[in-house]
């Protein structure tokens, strides 16, 4: 006991007297150094190696077929033309459109409809716990299998046309405006579950209480929903909205299965085409080119977005 | 400003019985407490008076209408929450014009009356700031202008002091009364605290295990209690009630307490209730204040000698806990005439003392 009185603590471990790694330990961020940088050259090698590769390919009109390795793409150096062509190039046009086509109309199908679903949930009715799980299910399915499932819906000899009563030469999947419509249609019965879960949890957030006390005070449902529960989920809805628009933004797989983007290139969106021009064409430098300008924009898009968020919460 | 009968009303929840043919009559104007032990029913009372519960059986009437089909958000009920129930999310002035955008009132009025809201409960200074900045006690004040500023035609508060301090409490309980002076409304105040019930009410309705005990005006109730449960419940410190069995020994009515104390008692219960020759268990009880020491005031009262055991500091006087053999009663002791260990007498005067039956808790003859 009176040793520690007379001697303080941190007088024992003088640096110079206990050599370099002493120093190194008291030193957190030189250890700390050491500690991380496996992690940061793993994370270098996979997030900046292949975005500077892909940028190195993105100049050049490399393609896999000629049989010049990669690192000897500058042999083939475009400058920048092939940025230049796909602002040119209408099947991008079009697939971008397409592509915003579908996010535009089922990400706020999905709002809508989960939105009303949520609501209804909020009510205790009975059997409300299997209606639950039952409404959750589509979400669990792979999209794939989604893909299939409408596949086979849509068929001209499908139960579709057998329930509607339409003949079996009513085409859906490869008539040219009724395949867009499809391909919505399965995207919003597979993702409207995952829109009501978010929004129901942000429902249920709102303290029930207060609901009360509003329509004690004489505000009807719509009313209260406008101005109670609404504001009160602003947060969840913004989350949920941009997780939908993003997720849609890649929509791949359904189409895929259903259309292989078509008739023709009708349901053709941007990653539908990227793969086609990847393994089709074999258009890689293209293809990087494309890759580069979607992530560049989305990420401008999404640093204006935020910079808006932060201004107006403060 | 309504009237409102409650009529045998009965609430179940599956087998659990919340409220038990429970009738009230409560006039225009009137401020009603539901007084009672957690859980005894009072709030479910006022959840069924307020429509957010549906009654099991019997009915509720608004100068007699049956508004069980009305919808809830137009019944025109006032309620304030416990906690509550402010709109956090909105401005405070949002919170108070919200019954009335509600109702398509014109803009003008509409801040006409908010501010004259505010005024009154005193929070114009807040009226643009978020509510969730406001302190408790501003809540408070807001959850019952929110309320008010609608004229509903009953206001039902839900144990709206029991989140405060002690020293704003006593002074929401001040306000609470000019309020319902200037209101001129039938509020109806839930609460389990006696203090509460005693100084704001009209009437007090005692409820216990979903039965109405009592209902009467709260001097009433403290100087007459209708059963054992409502005298041991209202009352600080707690009516002394001493169980025993009641036998008449030569023409004399009497408690015999166990341990062998024996109470005389002179009135406190009709005769015929031991003619039946059977022995009964009975309570014996009389309010602390009402013991005295000294000399006796007069020769019918009671008289009993005990051993002072405790003495408590209560500001100017000091409780005593008088030892009668195996039974205890407890006093004042006002002049700071007694000391511990002492043997003395006192006296209990036979018409501030009261009777009970054990078995039904009901109140034996009237004195």
């Amino acid at each position: 006991m009176t040793d520690t009185t007379k001697q303080p603590a941190n007088a024992r471990i003088e640096p110079s007297k206990q050599g370099y790694w002493a120093g190194v330990a008291r030193d957190g961020n030189k250890m700390g150094f050491w500690f991380v940088l496996p992690t940061l050259l793993l994370l270098l090698f996979i997030v900046i190696f292949p975005l500077l590769m892909q940028l190195y390919l993105s100049v050049t009109w490399w393609t896999p077929l000629e049989g010049i390795p990669w690192y000897r793409a500058w042999e083939v150096f475009s400058w920048g033309e092939n940025y230049w062509f796909q602002l040119t190039d209408p099947r991008v046009w079009g697939a971008l459109w397409r592509t915003i086509l579908i996010m535009i109309i089922a990400v706020p199908a999905q709002f809508f409809l989960g939105m009303a679903l949520a609501y209804l949930f909020m009510d205790n009715f009975p059997g409300r716990k299997v209606f639950y799980s039952i409404m959750l299910t589509p979400m669990m399915i792979v999209p794939a299998v989604v893909g299939l499932m409408f596949f086979l819906l849509f068929q001209g000899t499908g139960p579709v046309n057998a329930h509607l009563g339409l003949p079996s030469t009513f085409s859906w999947l490869t008539d040219v405006n009724r395949a867009m419509i499809s391909v919505i249609i399965a995207d919003v019965w597979q993702w409207t579950p995952l829109m009501f879960l978010i929004l129901l949890a942000g429902m249920l957030g709102v303290p029930s209480d207060q609901l009360l006390a509003a329509r004690l005070l004489g505000g009807s449902n719509w009313q209260n929903f406008l101005k109670i529960i609404l504001p009160r989920m602003k947060a969840v809805i913004i989350i949920a909205l941009v997780l939908r628009a993003v997720e849609c933004f890649k929509i791949f797989d359904l189409i895929f299965i259903m259309t292989k983007g078509g008739p023709g290139v009708q349901t053709e969106t941007i990653s539908l085409f990227l793969y086609k021009q990847t393994f089709g064409e074999f258009e890689w430098s293209y293809v990087a080119a494309i890759g580069l300008t979607i992530l560049f924009v989305l990420s401008l898009i999404a640093a204006k977005g935020l910079a808006y968020m932060a201004k107006k919460n403060g | 400003m309504s009237s409102i009968q409650i009529n045998s009303v009965t609430k179940r929840f599956g087998d659990f019985t919340a409220v038990d043919d429970l009738s009230l009559d409560i006039q225009e104007g009137e401020f009603v407490a539901l007084l009672g032990p957690s859980g005894c029913g009072k709030t479910t009372t006022m959840n069924m008076i307020a429509g957010l519960e549906d009654t099991s059986e019997g009915s509720i009437l608004f100068d007699g209408q049956d508004l069980s089909k009305t919808r809830i958000q137009d019944r025109n009920i006032g309620f304030v929450f416990q906690n509550y129930a402010i709109f956090t999310h909105l401005s405070v002035y949002k919170n108070l014009s919200y019954g009335l955008e509600v109702k398509k009132i014109s803009k003008s009025e509409v801040d006409r009356r908010v501010r004259a809201m505010a005024d009154r409960m005193s929070i114009t200074h807040r009226l643009d700031q978020p509510a969730s900045s406001l302190s408790v006690n501003e809540m408070q004040k807001l959850a019952i202008g929110r309320s008010a500023i609608v004229e509903p035609r009953i206001f039902l508060l839900d144990e709206p002091l029991s989140n405060l301090d002690a020293g704003f409490r006593a002074y929401m309980r001040a306000e609470l009364k000019v309020l319902q002076h200037e209101f001129g409304q039938t509020m109806i105040y839930v609460t389990h605290d006696q203090i509460e019930a005693m100084s704001l009410a009209d009437k007090i309705a005692i409820i216990d295990q979903g039965k109405l005990m009592q209902y009467g005006s709260p001097l009433d109730i403290y100087n007459s209690p209708d059963n054992r449960f409502v005298a041991n419940f209202i009352g600080s410190p707690r009516m002394n009630l001493i169980d025993g069995e009641i036998r008449e020994e030569t023409s004399q009515l009497k408690l015999m307490v166990r341990g062998g104390a024996e109470i005389p008692l002179q009135g406190q219960v009709k005769s015929d209730f031991t003619s039946d020759g059977r022995v009964h268990s009975g309570s014996f009880g009389i309010r602390p204040q009402d013991i005295y020491f000294g000399d006796k005031r007069s020769t019918k009262d009671i008289e009993m000698h005990g051993t002072v055991e405790v003495l408590e500091r209560v500001g100017p006087k000091r409780i005593v806990h008088l030892q009668v053999l195996e039974t205890s009663f407890i006093a004042f002791d006002d002049q700071d005439q007694l000391k511990l260990g002492d043997e003395v007498p006192f006296f209990m005067p036979p018409d501030k003392s009261m009777a009970f039956d054990v078995v039904s808790g009901r109140r034996l003859g009237v004195v």
